[in-house]
C-alpha cells in the first residue's frame, strides 16, 4: 500500500506528539512507610514531587500493623508500588512471594559493594535478591553525662561491661528525686531486639542457632542479661513505666534528664541535638559481660511489592532514595546514617564524633534471619515479648526462659 | 387471601415474602454468604498468602489442644461476668435517676448518654492516656490528694487492668442500657404505681413489686445484649492492654483477630469464630429461656 507523503507526515507528527504526551503523562507511585519513619519520609517525598514529573503518594502505616496491613494488601490485589519495611520483615516477605525479585538491577547500581551488609543478607531468600537498603539504625547505650557527673561518675568513662553498666545505673538511680539509671520498653519486643540482645551477643550468645532455624536461648548470656534487667527493676533503677511501655515512648523519658542509660538508635542523636540541646549527652558501644560490644544492624528495606503496575518508575525513585542527594543531603543532615559505606563519611558526620560511633557500630551490627520474626519478636503476645516481661517483672528468669523456648519451637516447627 | 400488586392478583403470603424481601437480601448477603464462606474456610487451611487446602476437621481438632484458645475463652468468661452485671446495675440507677419527667432531666440523659455515640476505639484511647502514669489524669489526682506517692500502674497489673477496662466500658456502654431499660421503665402504666402508693407501698416495695416484675423482658434483652457485646470485647483490650501484661487479657475475639492477622491463619481463625458463634448461640438461648415471660 503506498501512503501519501503528507499523510506518512502527519502520522509521523502524531506519533512523535503521542509520545511527548505519553512522557508528560504523570504516573503515580504509591508508596508505603511505617509511622516511626514518616519524620525522615515525608520531607523526602515532598523534595521528590517537587523536582520530578511522576508524582509518589505516601501511606504511613502503624509500626505495629505494618505485617499484616501489607500482607492483606498483597492478598487482595492493592499493593502499593513501593514499599519500606524494617529489614527484618524482608525473608518472611520474599518467602510469602509478595516481592518482585530485584537481583539484577541492584547488582547494576554502581556502589553495589558499598551497600550495608546486614540489609543485602536479609534481602536474599534462596538466592534471589528482593530489596536493596532504604535506612540505616544500629543500636548503642545513650547516656546522660551531667548525671553521670552528679553521680560521682566519670562522664568520658561510659560502661565497658555489663557490671560496669548495672553499678552504673544503681550509682545514678540513688541521687533521688525521681532520677533512674536505666531505661528500656518493657512491653515492646522489637524494642528489645534492638536495644537488649546486642548484651546477649556482646557476652556470645543468641537468639537463633547459626542456621537460624532453631532457638538458642537457653545461654548464660541470654541468662545473664535479662538478670541484669531483673536486678536493675528490683532494685528501682528503673522507672515504673518501663513495664507497660509499649514503644510509645521508647526514648522519650531520656527528655526528661532524669534517665542516666538507654539503648537506642542513630535516630536519636540527631533527634536529641534538636528538640533536647539542653541534654549533655555521650553514646557508647553497648558492652558483653565480660567487656567487647556489639549492636543490632537494623533500618529499612525498600522493594516493590509483587501487583505493582509502576515496576519502571518505582526503580527510579528507589535510586534516588539511594542517591547521595537522598542519603546523605537529607539522611544524614538530619541526623541518621546513610546506608552506603561510601558516604558514611560526610560533611555532616564529620561535624559530631558521636555519629562516627553509631557508623561504626552499623558496620559491626548483627541482624537475626528469621522468616518467623513477626510472630516471634516483635508479636505484642509472641513468646520474645512474654520472655522479657516473665524475667524481668513476673516469675523470674529460668522458668521465663523455660516458656519461651517451648513456644519459640512450637512456631519455628508450623509450617 | 389474595392481594393485588400493579394490577395482578397474587396470593397474599407472597405479599408478605415481597416485603421482607429487602431484608433478607441484606440478611444473606451481609450475614448469611460471609456465614457460609467462613464455615467453608474453616474446614480449609488457609493461609493469607498463598492458595488454600482443604483440611477436614483439623482446625477444629487443633482448637481443642490448643491452651491460648481456652485460656482467651477462660478470660473472656471472666470479663464477661464480671462486666454484665456492672452495666445492667449502673445502667438500672441510671434509668431510675432519669426516669421521672424532673427539672434538667433531658440534660442527664443526653450526658449519660453521651459517651455511647463515642467509637469503641476513641474511647478506648481517650482512656489510655487517662490512665496513663505520667500525664493521666487518675494517678495525678491520688497523688495530689496524698494516697499514692507513686504514679499507679493502671494498666500494669492483670486486675487492675482488667478494672480499669471495666470501669471505661461501664462509662462507654451504660448509658445504652439505660435507653433500653428507660423504654420499659416508661412501658408501666402509671396507675399502677398509684395504686400501690395508696396502698402504702413505699418507692423501694414499688420498684420490687411493680419495676423488675413488669420489666422481665426489657431485662431480656439489655442483658442479652451486653452479654453478647461482652463476649465480642475486642478493641477496648487491643488498644488498652494489647493482651499485656503477660498476656493475661488476651479475649477471645482478640486471638482470633492474632490467629488471623499476625499467624496468617484463616482457616484456623475461621474455625475459632464458627465455635464462638455456636457458644454465643448456646448461652444467649438460655439467658433468654431463663428470662422469659412465662405467660407466653
Amino acid at each position: 500500500m503506498r501512503i501519501p507523503p503528507t499523510l506518512r507526515r502527519l502520522t509521523g507528527a502524531l506519533a512523535g506528539l503521542l509520545l511527548a504526551a505519553a512522557a508528560q503523562a504523570q504516573t503515580e507511585i504509591t508508596f508505603w512507610v511505617r509511622a516511626p519513619d514518616a519524620g525522615f519520609v515525608e520531607p523526602l517525598v515532598k523534595n521528590w514531587n517537587a523536582s520530578h514529573n511522576n508524582k509518589v503518594a505516601l501511606t504511613v502505616i502503624p509500626a505495629d500493623d505494618f505485617v499484616t496491613k501489607f500482607g492483606t494488601a498483597v492478598a487482595g490485589g492493592a499493593a502499593p508500588d513501593v514499599v519500606a519495611i524494617d529489614l527484618i520483615f524482608v525473608p518472611a516477605f520474599s518467602q510469602a512471594g509478595q516481592l518482585t525479585e530485584i537481583g539484577a538491577e541492584a547488582r547494576a547500581l554502581p556502589y553495589a559493594k558499598s551497600l550495608s551488609p546486614s540489609h543485602l543478607r536479609l534481602a536474599m531468600y534462596e538466592g534471589r535478591q528482593y530489596a536493596v537498603p532504604f535506612s540505616a539504625e544500629s543500636s548503642f547505650l545513650v547516656y546522660n553525662k551531667d548525671l553521670f557527673k552528679k553521680a560521682g561518675l566519670d562522664p568520658e568513662k561510659p560502661p565497658k561491661t555489663m557490671g560496669e553498666l548495672e553499678a552504673y545505673a544503681k550509682k545514678i538511680a540513688g541521687l533521688g528525686k525521681g532520677v533512674k539509671g536505666f531505661y528500656f520498653s518493657g512491653a515492646c519486643g522489637g524494642c528489645n531486639i534492638f536495644t537488649m540482645t546486642p548484651y546477649v551477643w556482646a557476652s556470645g550468645g543468641d537468639v537463633f542457632t547459626p542456621d537460624n532455624k532453631q532457638e538458642a536461648l537457653d545461654t548464660p548470656a541470654l541468662r545473664n542479661t535479662l538478670a541484669m534487667y531483673r536486678r536493675l527493676w528490683e532494685a528501682g533503677a528503673i522507672p515504673a513505666g518501663a513495664k507497660t511501655d509499649n514503644g510509645s515512648s521508647f526514648i522519650s523519658p531520656f527528655f526528661t534528664g532524669k534517665i542516666g542509660m538507654i539503648g537506642s538508635g542513630a535516630f536519636s542523636i540527631g533527634l536529641l541535638k534538636k528538640e533536647h540541646p539542653e541534654l549533655d549527652f555521650g553514646v557508647a558501644p553497648l558492652p558483653g559481660d565480660k567487656g567487647g560490644s556489639a549492636s543490632f544492624a537494623g533500618g529499612d528495606s525498600i522493594a516493590i511489592p509483587k501487583g505493582s503496575k509502576h515496576k519502571k518508575e518505582a526503580w527510579e525513585f528507589i535510586q534516588w532514595c539511594l542517591s547521595p542527594e537522598v542519603q546523605v543531603e537529607q539522611f544524614a543532615k538530619n541526623g541518621s546514617l546513610p546506608v552506603r559505606a561510601d558516604l558514611a563519611d560526610n560533611a555532616y558526620s564529620r561535624q559530631d564524633s558521636r555519629f562516627a560511633v553509631a557508623a561504626a557500630q552499623m558496620q559491626a551490627g548483627r541482624t537475626p534471619y528469621s522468616v518467623k520474626f513477626n510472630q516471634l519478636i516483635n508479636d505484642p503476645n509472641g513468646p520474645w515479648l512474654a520472655m522479657i516481661q516473665e524475667a524481668v517483672f513476673g516469675p523470674g528468669v529460668d522458668p521465663a526462659i523455660k516458656n519461651a523456648q517451648q513456644k519459640f519451637r512450637q512456631i519455628l516447627a508450623a509450617p | 387471601m389474595v392481594t393485588t400488586l400493579f394490577g395482578y392478583t397474587i396470593p397474599r403470603s407472597w405479599a408478605a415474602y415481597l416485603f421482607i424481601l429487602p431484608c433478607l437480601a441484606v440478611t444473606t448477603l451481609f450475614f448469611l454468604v460471609p456465614l457460609g464462606m467462613t464455615a467453608w474456610m474453616s474446614l480449609n487451611e488457609w493461609p493469607l498468602l498463598g492458595h488454600p487446602s482443604f483440611a477436614g476437621l483439623r482446625n477444629y481438632l487443633a482448637l481443642f489442644v490448643d491452651a491460648s484458645f481456652w485460656g482467651s475463652l477462660l478470660f473472656t468468661v471472666k470479663y464477661t461476668l464480671v462486666v454484665t452485671p456492672a452495666i445492667f446495675l449502673f445502667a438500672f440507677a441510671l434509668a431510675l435517676l432519669v426516669q421521672r419527667g424532673a427539672r434538667f432531666v433531658g440534660i442527664f440523659r443526653t450526658a449519660y448518654f453521651l459517651p455511647v455515640v463515642i467509637g469503641m476505639t476513641s474511647a478506648s484511647l481517650l482512656w489510655t492516656w487517662l490512665f496513663n502514669d505520667q500525664v493521666g489524669i487518675f494517678s495525678a489526682l491520688l497523688m495530689d490528694l496524698g494516697l499514692v506517692d507513686e504514679p499507679v500502674q493502671w494498666l500494669g497489673e492483670t486486675n487492675s487492668a482488667l478494672a480499669s477496662i471495666v470501669t471505661m466500658v461501664l462509662w462507654k456502654a451504660a448509658g445504652f442500657t439505660m435507653v433500653i431499660l428507660l423504654v420499659g421503665m416508661q412501658a408501666i402504666p402509671v396507675d399502677l404505681y398509684e395504686a400501690a402508693a395508696l396502698d402504702g407501698a413505699g418507692w423501694l416495695r414499688q420498684i420490687r413489686s411493680i419495676t423488675i416484675p413488669l420489666m422481665r423482658r426489657t431485662f431480656a434483652l439489655a442483658l442479652t445484649m451486653s452479654f453478647i457485646g461482652s463476649f465480642l470485647a475486642f478493641e477496648q483490650f487491643f488498644v488498652m492492654t494489647r493482651g499485656g501484661p503477660f498476656n493475661s487479657t488476651i479475649t477471645i475475639v482478640h486471638w482470633i483477630y492474632r490467629a488471623s492477622f499476625t499467624y496468617f491463619k484463616l482457616g484456623y481463625g475461621a474455625a475459632m469464630s464458627m465455635v464462638l458463634l455456636l457458644i454465643l448461640l448456646v448461652l444467649s438461648g438460655l439467658q433468654l429461656w431463663l428470662l422469659r415471660d412465662d405467660k407466653e
